[in-house]
Protein backbone atom coordinates (compact mmCIF):
# COMPACT_ATOMS: atom_id res chain seq x y z
CA UNK A 1 0.00 0.00 0.00
CA UNK A 2 1.42 3.39 -1.01
CA UNK A 3 0.79 6.76 0.06
CA UNK A 4 0.68 9.69 -2.16
CA UNK A 5 1.94 12.95 -0.02
CA UNK A 6 1.65 15.90 -2.38
CA UNK A 7 2.31 19.90 -1.04
CA UNK A 8 -0.89 21.36 -1.00
CA UNK A 9 -0.78 24.94 -2.18
CA UNK A 10 -2.79 27.34 -0.41
CA UNK A 11 -4.62 30.28 -2.03
CA UNK A 12 -4.22 33.39 -0.48
CA UNK A 13 -6.34 35.05 1.83
CA UNK A 14 -7.11 38.17 -0.18
CA UNK A 15 -7.65 35.98 -3.43
CA UNK A 16 -10.24 33.55 -1.77
CA UNK A 17 -11.60 36.42 -0.02
CA UNK A 18 -12.35 37.62 -3.32
CA UNK A 19 -13.31 34.45 -5.21
CA UNK A 20 -15.88 34.28 -2.85
CA UNK A 21 -16.84 37.83 -3.04
CA UNK A 22 -16.97 38.00 -7.31
CA UNK A 23 -18.69 34.41 -7.20
CA UNK A 24 -21.63 35.75 -4.70
CA UNK A 25 -21.96 38.49 -7.25
CA UNK A 26 -22.26 36.70 -10.21
CA UNK A 27 -24.85 33.94 -8.54
CA UNK A 28 -26.70 37.30 -7.33
CA UNK A 29 -27.15 38.41 -11.01
CA UNK A 30 -28.35 35.14 -11.99
CA UNK A 31 -30.82 35.35 -9.47
CA UNK A 32 -31.93 39.29 -10.66
CA UNK A 33 -32.14 37.55 -13.61
CA UNK A 34 -35.04 36.08 -12.23
CA UNK A 35 -36.63 38.85 -10.60
CA UNK A 36 -38.89 40.09 -13.27
CA UNK A 37 -40.89 43.80 -12.97
CA UNK A 38 -43.06 45.39 -15.51
CA UNK A 39 -42.94 48.78 -16.57
CA UNK A 40 -45.81 50.73 -16.33
CA UNK A 41 -47.83 52.02 -19.78
CA UNK A 42 -45.85 49.51 -22.36
CA UNK A 43 -45.89 46.76 -19.22
CA UNK A 44 -42.60 44.98 -21.27
CA UNK A 45 -41.40 42.96 -18.62
CA UNK A 46 -37.53 43.58 -17.37
CA UNK A 47 -34.81 41.71 -15.39
CA UNK A 48 -32.59 43.08 -13.11
CA UNK A 49 -29.98 41.16 -14.56
CA UNK A 50 -27.69 44.93 -15.59
CA UNK A 51 -28.16 45.99 -12.02
CA UNK A 52 -25.79 42.59 -11.00
CA UNK A 53 -23.71 44.46 -13.57
CA UNK A 54 -23.63 47.91 -12.36
CA UNK A 55 -22.98 46.46 -8.63
CA UNK A 56 -20.36 44.13 -9.69
CA UNK A 57 -18.74 47.50 -11.21
CA UNK A 58 -19.41 49.84 -8.25
CA UNK A 59 -18.59 47.40 -5.54
CA UNK A 60 -15.57 45.37 -6.58
CA UNK A 61 -13.72 47.26 -8.70
CA UNK A 62 -12.98 47.08 -12.65
CA UNK A 63 -10.64 43.67 -12.33
CA UNK A 64 -12.64 41.72 -9.78
CA UNK A 65 -16.06 43.31 -11.22
CA UNK A 66 -14.93 41.78 -14.86
CA UNK A 67 -13.98 38.47 -12.99
CA UNK A 68 -17.38 38.13 -11.22
CA UNK A 69 -19.20 38.38 -14.10
CA UNK A 70 -16.83 36.28 -16.62
CA UNK A 71 -18.36 33.90 -13.57
CA UNK A 72 -21.50 34.75 -14.51
CA UNK A 73 -21.10 33.78 -18.26
CA UNK A 74 -19.63 30.94 -17.43
CA UNK A 75 -21.70 29.22 -15.15
CA UNK A 76 -24.58 29.80 -17.52
CA UNK A 77 -22.53 28.55 -19.89
CA UNK A 78 -21.70 25.62 -18.28
CA UNK A 79 -25.73 25.08 -17.15
CA UNK A 80 -26.42 26.83 -14.31
CA UNK A 81 -29.68 28.67 -14.79
CA UNK A 82 -28.09 32.42 -14.81
CA UNK A 83 -29.94 34.31 -18.19
CA UNK A 84 -33.12 35.83 -18.55
CA UNK A 85 -35.78 34.09 -17.75
CA UNK A 86 -33.90 30.91 -16.00
CA UNK A 87 -31.93 29.85 -19.37
CA UNK A 88 -28.53 28.48 -19.88
CA UNK A 89 -25.90 26.99 -21.78
CA UNK A 90 -23.11 27.50 -24.55
CA UNK A 91 -25.85 27.89 -27.32
CA UNK A 92 -27.50 31.15 -25.51
CA UNK A 93 -23.87 33.14 -25.66
CA UNK A 94 -24.50 32.25 -29.42
CA UNK A 95 -28.88 32.72 -29.54
CA UNK A 96 -30.51 35.99 -30.16
CA UNK A 97 -29.60 37.49 -26.77
CA UNK A 98 -25.88 36.37 -26.64
CA UNK A 99 -24.51 40.10 -27.56
CA UNK A 100 -25.71 41.00 -24.17
CA UNK A 101 -23.80 38.20 -22.30
CA UNK A 102 -20.74 38.62 -24.16
CA UNK A 103 -20.72 42.47 -22.81
CA UNK A 104 -21.24 42.05 -19.15
CA UNK A 105 -17.70 41.65 -18.14
CA UNK A 106 -16.53 44.72 -20.06
CA UNK A 107 -19.32 46.83 -19.10
CA UNK A 108 -18.49 45.67 -15.45
CA UNK A 109 -14.86 46.68 -15.73
CA UNK A 110 -16.21 50.05 -17.74
CA UNK A 111 -18.23 51.17 -14.54
CA UNK A 112 -15.47 50.06 -12.15
CA UNK A 113 -13.22 52.25 -13.91
CA UNK A 114 -15.56 55.37 -13.96
CA UNK A 115 -16.03 54.65 -10.17
CA UNK A 116 -12.71 53.44 -9.27
CA UNK A 117 -10.33 54.67 -11.47
CA UNK A 118 -7.23 52.74 -12.35
CA UNK A 119 -5.63 52.81 -8.73
CA UNK A 120 -6.99 51.29 -5.13
CA UNK A 121 -10.64 50.59 -4.72
CA UNK A 122 -12.60 53.90 -3.24
CA UNK A 123 -15.67 54.21 -1.41
CA UNK A 124 -18.83 54.26 -3.88
CA UNK A 125 -20.49 56.14 -0.89
CA UNK A 126 -17.50 59.51 -1.76
CA UNK A 127 -17.88 59.45 -5.32
CA UNK A 128 -19.68 62.27 -6.58
CA UNK A 129 -23.29 61.96 -8.42
CA UNK A 130 -22.26 62.44 -11.77
CA UNK A 131 -19.49 60.10 -11.71
CA UNK A 132 -21.54 57.02 -10.46
CA UNK A 133 -24.29 58.18 -13.21
CA UNK A 134 -21.55 58.53 -16.03
CA UNK A 135 -19.99 54.86 -15.36
CA UNK A 136 -23.37 53.88 -15.47
CA UNK A 137 -24.36 55.05 -18.31
CA UNK A 138 -21.22 54.61 -19.99
CA UNK A 139 -21.66 50.96 -19.25
CA UNK A 140 -25.46 50.89 -20.27
CA UNK A 141 -24.22 52.39 -23.79
CA UNK A 142 -21.35 49.36 -24.05
CA UNK A 143 -24.47 46.64 -23.21
CA UNK A 144 -26.63 47.90 -25.73
CA UNK A 145 -24.00 48.14 -28.18
CA UNK A 146 -23.29 44.45 -27.98
CA UNK A 147 -26.65 43.12 -27.42
CA UNK A 148 -28.27 45.01 -30.61
CA UNK A 149 -25.34 44.03 -32.91
CA UNK A 150 -25.50 41.00 -31.39
CA UNK A 151 -29.39 40.49 -31.88
CA UNK A 152 -28.96 42.16 -35.78
CA UNK A 153 -26.20 39.52 -36.94
CA UNK A 154 -27.46 36.71 -34.94
CA UNK A 155 -31.27 37.30 -35.88
CA UNK A 156 -30.01 38.05 -39.59
CA UNK A 157 -32.40 41.58 -38.87
CA UNK A 158 -31.39 45.04 -40.06
CA UNK A 159 -29.80 47.38 -36.98
CA UNK A 160 -33.21 49.06 -36.84
CA UNK A 161 -34.97 46.41 -36.19
CA UNK A 162 -32.65 45.28 -33.62
CA UNK A 163 -32.80 48.16 -31.66
CA UNK A 164 -36.70 48.44 -31.92
CA UNK A 165 -36.88 44.65 -31.04
CA UNK A 166 -34.02 44.35 -28.57
CA UNK A 167 -33.01 47.82 -26.76
CA UNK A 168 -36.03 50.46 -27.37
CA UNK A 169 -38.33 48.36 -24.83
CA UNK A 170 -35.93 48.16 -22.12
CA UNK A 171 -33.53 51.58 -22.31
CA UNK A 172 -36.26 52.85 -19.68
CA UNK A 173 -35.68 50.36 -17.33
CA UNK A 174 -31.58 51.16 -17.63
CA UNK A 175 -32.33 54.40 -15.83
CA UNK A 176 -34.46 53.12 -13.40
CA UNK A 177 -31.75 50.15 -12.03
CA UNK A 178 -28.86 53.12 -12.09
CA UNK A 179 -30.80 55.48 -9.99
CA UNK A 180 -31.52 52.24 -7.74
CA UNK A 181 -27.84 51.34 -7.91
CA UNK A 182 -27.03 55.09 -6.63
CA UNK A 183 -30.01 54.79 -3.79
CA UNK A 184 -28.31 51.19 -2.34
CA UNK A 185 -24.44 53.32 -2.88
CA UNK A 186 -25.78 56.52 -0.91
CA UNK A 187 -27.80 54.61 1.70
CA UNK A 188 -26.48 53.38 5.06
CA UNK A 189 -28.34 50.06 4.42
CA UNK A 190 -24.87 48.41 2.47
CA UNK A 191 -21.78 49.36 3.62
CA UNK A 192 -18.78 48.09 1.28
CA UNK A 193 -16.04 46.28 2.82
CA UNK B 1 -37.24 25.37 -13.89
CA UNK B 2 -33.91 23.89 -16.08
CA UNK B 3 -32.15 21.85 -13.72
CA UNK B 4 -30.53 18.71 -13.56
CA UNK B 5 -32.79 15.02 -13.41
CA UNK B 6 -31.10 12.24 -12.14
CA UNK B 7 -31.08 9.20 -14.79
CA UNK B 8 -29.47 6.54 -16.95
CA UNK B 9 -29.64 7.58 -20.33
CA UNK B 10 -26.62 7.73 -22.56
CA UNK B 11 -26.74 11.41 -22.36
CA UNK B 12 -26.34 10.91 -18.44
CA UNK B 13 -23.54 8.76 -18.92
CA UNK B 14 -21.22 11.58 -21.37
CA UNK B 15 -18.87 13.03 -20.16
CA UNK B 16 -19.52 16.90 -19.31
CA UNK B 17 -16.87 17.99 -22.20
CA UNK B 18 -17.95 15.82 -24.68
CA UNK B 19 -22.08 17.70 -24.07
CA UNK B 20 -20.51 21.06 -24.13
CA UNK B 21 -18.08 20.21 -27.14
CA UNK B 22 -20.77 18.45 -29.15
CA UNK B 23 -23.03 21.86 -28.36
CA UNK B 24 -20.22 23.76 -29.74
CA UNK B 25 -20.42 21.96 -32.82
CA UNK B 26 -23.54 21.88 -33.09
CA UNK B 27 -24.21 25.59 -32.94
CA UNK B 28 -20.83 26.57 -35.29
CA UNK B 29 -22.94 23.58 -37.69
CA UNK B 30 -26.33 25.78 -37.73
CA UNK B 31 -24.74 28.93 -37.86
CA UNK B 32 -22.84 27.38 -41.37
CA UNK B 33 -26.30 26.15 -42.38
CA UNK B 34 -28.99 28.14 -41.53
CA UNK B 35 -31.45 27.15 -44.85
CA UNK B 36 -34.59 25.33 -44.50
CA UNK B 37 -32.50 22.10 -45.66
CA UNK B 38 -29.79 22.24 -43.17
CA UNK B 39 -31.87 23.50 -40.47
CA UNK B 40 -34.71 20.10 -41.20
CA UNK B 41 -31.64 17.98 -41.01
CA UNK B 42 -30.29 19.58 -37.69
CA UNK B 43 -34.07 19.47 -36.49
CA UNK B 44 -33.68 15.47 -37.05
CA UNK B 45 -30.66 15.67 -34.99
CA UNK B 46 -31.97 17.54 -32.24
CA UNK B 47 -34.50 15.20 -31.60
CA UNK B 48 -32.40 12.14 -31.76
CA UNK B 49 -30.27 13.77 -28.75
CA UNK B 50 -33.09 14.50 -26.70
CA UNK B 51 -34.21 11.59 -27.19
CA UNK B 52 -31.26 10.16 -26.28
CA UNK B 53 -31.47 12.62 -23.31
CA UNK B 54 -34.58 11.18 -22.16
CA UNK B 55 -35.95 15.28 -22.76
CA UNK B 56 -39.21 15.14 -24.47
CA UNK B 57 -39.54 18.27 -27.11
CA UNK B 58 -42.68 19.17 -24.60
CA UNK B 59 -40.72 19.97 -22.15
CA UNK B 60 -37.91 22.14 -23.62
CA UNK B 61 -41.25 23.75 -25.08
CA UNK B 62 -42.61 24.43 -21.47
CA UNK B 63 -38.92 25.41 -20.29
CA UNK B 64 -38.54 28.59 -22.93
CA UNK B 65 -42.53 29.72 -22.90
CA UNK B 66 -41.26 33.08 -21.47
CA UNK B 67 -38.53 33.56 -24.48
CA UNK B 68 -40.18 32.32 -27.26
CA UNK B 69 -42.82 35.63 -27.92
CA UNK B 70 -39.17 37.72 -28.11
CA UNK B 71 -38.26 35.41 -30.72
CA UNK B 72 -40.93 35.59 -32.83
CA UNK B 73 -40.96 39.42 -32.31
CA UNK B 74 -37.88 40.03 -34.75
CA UNK B 75 -39.40 38.13 -37.87
CA UNK B 76 -42.22 40.15 -37.36
CA UNK B 77 -41.14 43.46 -36.99
CA UNK B 78 -38.64 42.90 -39.62
CA UNK B 79 -41.47 42.01 -41.89
CA UNK B 80 -43.41 45.61 -41.59
CA UNK B 81 -42.48 48.43 -43.76
CA UNK B 82 -43.77 51.95 -43.32
CA UNK B 83 -46.37 52.07 -46.48
CA UNK B 84 -48.26 50.07 -48.53
CA UNK B 85 -48.04 46.83 -48.63
CA UNK B 86 -47.15 46.94 -45.05
CA UNK B 87 -46.60 43.79 -44.63
CA UNK B 88 -43.67 41.94 -46.86
CA UNK B 89 -43.77 38.51 -45.61
CA UNK B 90 -40.61 37.63 -47.91
CA UNK B 91 -38.72 40.05 -45.38
CA UNK B 92 -39.87 37.64 -42.70
CA UNK B 93 -37.94 34.60 -44.20
CA UNK B 94 -34.43 34.85 -42.92
CA UNK B 95 -35.42 36.17 -39.75
CA UNK B 96 -37.24 33.31 -39.14
CA UNK B 97 -35.32 30.86 -39.71
CA UNK B 98 -32.27 32.56 -37.62
CA UNK B 99 -35.16 32.44 -34.83
CA UNK B 100 -35.93 28.59 -35.59
CA UNK B 101 -32.11 28.08 -34.93
CA UNK B 102 -31.93 29.64 -31.61
CA UNK B 103 -35.12 26.95 -30.33
CA UNK B 104 -32.23 24.50 -31.96
CA UNK B 105 -29.80 25.16 -29.63
CA UNK B 106 -32.06 26.09 -26.78
CA UNK B 107 -33.04 22.58 -26.90
CA UNK B 108 -29.49 21.15 -26.79
CA UNK B 109 -28.99 23.56 -23.85
CA UNK B 110 -32.07 21.68 -21.75
CA UNK B 111 -30.78 18.39 -22.67
CA UNK B 112 -27.54 19.32 -21.21
CA UNK B 113 -28.58 20.92 -18.37
CA UNK B 114 -31.19 17.83 -17.32
CA UNK B 115 -28.19 15.49 -17.71
CA UNK B 116 -25.34 17.05 -15.99
CA UNK B 117 -24.70 17.14 -12.66
CA UNK B 118 -23.36 20.25 -11.82
CA UNK B 119 -20.06 18.98 -9.92
CA UNK B 120 -19.35 17.47 -13.36
CA UNK B 121 -20.06 20.76 -15.19
CA UNK B 122 -17.61 22.51 -12.29
CA UNK B 123 -15.00 19.79 -13.13
CA UNK B 124 -15.60 20.65 -16.59
CA UNK B 125 -14.71 24.05 -16.20
CA UNK B 126 -11.49 23.25 -13.92
CA UNK B 127 -10.53 20.91 -17.11
CA UNK B 128 -11.04 22.97 -19.76
CA UNK B 129 -9.22 26.14 -18.71
CA UNK B 130 -5.71 25.15 -17.90
CA UNK B 131 -3.79 26.16 -14.67
CA UNK B 132 -4.37 28.39 -11.60
CA UNK B 133 -7.36 30.33 -13.68
CA UNK B 134 -9.21 27.09 -14.39
CA UNK B 135 -9.03 26.45 -10.47
CA UNK B 136 -10.69 30.03 -9.92
CA UNK B 137 -13.40 29.73 -12.72
CA UNK B 138 -14.31 26.06 -11.80
CA UNK B 139 -14.36 27.70 -7.99
CA UNK B 140 -16.32 30.36 -8.96
CA UNK B 141 -19.18 27.90 -10.99
CA UNK B 142 -19.55 25.91 -8.30
CA UNK B 143 -20.28 28.90 -5.95
CA UNK B 144 -23.02 30.03 -8.32
CA UNK B 145 -24.65 26.90 -8.68
CA UNK B 146 -24.38 26.38 -4.73
CA UNK B 147 -25.62 29.89 -4.01
CA UNK B 148 -27.92 30.41 -6.45
CA UNK B 149 -30.90 28.57 -4.89
CA UNK B 150 -29.59 30.33 -1.67
CA UNK B 151 -29.84 33.84 -2.91
CA UNK B 152 -33.24 33.22 -4.56
CA UNK B 153 -34.58 31.65 -1.33
CA UNK B 154 -33.55 35.35 0.22
CA UNK B 155 -35.11 37.38 -2.91
CA UNK B 156 -38.20 35.35 -2.99
CA UNK B 157 -38.91 36.05 0.91
CA UNK B 158 -38.31 40.17 0.62
CA UNK B 159 -40.26 39.95 -2.23
CA UNK B 160 -43.22 38.08 -0.12
CA UNK B 161 -42.47 40.27 3.01
CA UNK B 162 -42.69 43.30 0.70
CA UNK B 163 -46.39 41.99 -0.91
CA UNK B 164 -47.61 41.18 2.54
CA UNK B 165 -46.91 44.85 3.61
CA UNK B 166 -48.53 46.64 0.46
CA UNK B 167 -45.32 47.53 -1.01
CA UNK B 168 -45.97 45.94 -4.49
CA UNK B 169 -48.23 49.20 -4.64
CA UNK B 170 -45.04 51.08 -4.13
CA UNK B 171 -43.49 52.89 -7.40
CA UNK B 172 -41.46 50.80 -9.59
CA UNK B 173 -38.80 52.50 -8.34
CA UNK B 174 -39.00 51.74 -4.90
CA UNK B 175 -39.39 48.11 -5.43
CA UNK B 176 -36.51 48.01 -7.45
CA UNK B 177 -34.47 49.53 -4.97
CA UNK B 178 -36.38 47.87 -1.89
CA UNK B 179 -35.52 44.54 -4.20
CA UNK B 180 -31.94 45.04 -4.47
CA UNK B 181 -30.77 46.41 -1.87
CA UNK B 182 -32.02 43.16 0.75
CA UNK B 183 -30.44 40.88 -2.10
CA UNK B 184 -27.59 42.78 -2.08
CA UNK B 185 -27.36 43.05 1.73
CA UNK B 186 -27.42 39.26 1.81
CA UNK B 187 -25.40 38.91 -0.26
CA UNK B 188 -22.69 40.69 1.52
CA UNK B 189 -23.10 39.10 4.74
CA UNK B 190 -22.89 35.39 2.96
CA UNK B 191 -19.87 36.74 1.39
CA UNK B 192 -17.86 37.16 4.78
CA UNK B 193 -18.84 33.94 5.99
CA UNK B 194 -18.27 32.23 3.25
CA UNK B 195 -14.05 33.94 2.82
CA UNK B 196 -14.15 32.72 6.06
CA UNK B 197 -15.18 29.25 5.61
CA UNK B 198 -13.19 28.92 2.70
CA UNK B 199 -9.97 30.20 4.41
CA UNK B 200 -10.63 27.50 7.52
CA UNK B 201 -11.33 24.62 4.83
CA UNK B 202 -7.58 25.41 3.73
CA UNK B 203 -8.98 26.27 0.16
CA UNK B 204 -5.84 25.03 -2.07
CA UNK B 205 -4.69 25.17 -5.65
CA UNK B 206 -4.65 21.88 -6.00
CA UNK B 207 -7.55 19.71 -4.88
CA UNK B 208 -8.60 16.02 -5.70
CA UNK B 209 -10.59 16.29 -8.74
CA UNK B 210 -13.66 13.96 -9.45
CA UNK B 211 -12.83 10.69 -11.58
CA UNK B 212 -13.23 11.67 -15.39
CA UNK B 213 -15.05 9.30 -17.31
CA UNK B 214 -14.78 8.70 -20.74
CA UNK B 215 -15.97 5.73 -22.87
CA UNK B 216 -17.30 4.37 -26.09
CA UNK B 217 -20.23 7.38 -26.29
CA UNK B 218 -17.96 9.81 -25.59
CA UNK B 219 -15.65 8.55 -28.48
CA UNK B 220 -18.87 8.74 -30.82
CA UNK B 221 -20.28 12.00 -29.60
CA UNK B 222 -16.78 13.60 -30.25
CA UNK B 223 -16.85 11.72 -34.22
CA UNK B 224 -20.29 13.54 -34.05
CA UNK B 225 -18.90 16.66 -33.55
CA UNK B 226 -16.30 16.34 -35.53
CA UNK B 227 -18.70 15.72 -37.90
CA UNK B 228 -20.94 18.70 -37.46
CA UNK B 229 -17.69 20.50 -37.22
CA UNK B 230 -16.69 19.67 -40.60
CA UNK B 231 -19.71 20.10 -41.98
CA UNK B 232 -20.51 23.64 -40.47
CA UNK B 233 -16.63 24.11 -42.25
CA UNK B 234 -17.48 22.51 -46.16
CA UNK B 235 -19.48 25.56 -47.54
CA UNK B 236 -16.47 28.02 -47.14
CA UNK B 237 -13.89 25.00 -47.95
CA UNK B 238 -15.46 24.49 -51.07
CA UNK B 239 -15.67 28.02 -52.09
CA UNK B 240 -12.12 28.54 -51.71
CA UNK B 241 -9.98 29.49 -54.46
CA UNK B 242 -7.29 26.04 -54.23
Amino acid sequence: MSTATEDVDLVGEEIAANVARAALFAALTGVFAYVSFQLPVTSVPFTLQVLGVFLAGVFLGPVWGAASMVIYVVAGAVGAPVFAYGSAGLGSLFGQWGGYLWSYPFAAAVVGVGVHGAGDLVDPDTVGLGRLVGAMAAGTVLIYAFGTVGYAVVGEVSLVTAVLAAAVPFVPAEAIKAAATVAIVRSDAVVAR
Amino acid sequence: MLTYEPGDSVGHRLDARSKLLLQASFAAAAFGHTDPVGLAVLTGLTLALLALASTTPGVVLAEYRGVLPFLAAAPVIESLRFGAPWVDPVAAVDPALAAYRTVLLLALVAAYVRTTPVRESEAAVARLVPGKLGRLLGLGVGLVFRFLPVLQADLARTREAMAARLGDRRPLRDRVRIVATAGLTRALSRTDRLAVALRARCLSWNPTPPEATFGREDALALGLAAALAGWAMWPAAATAPW
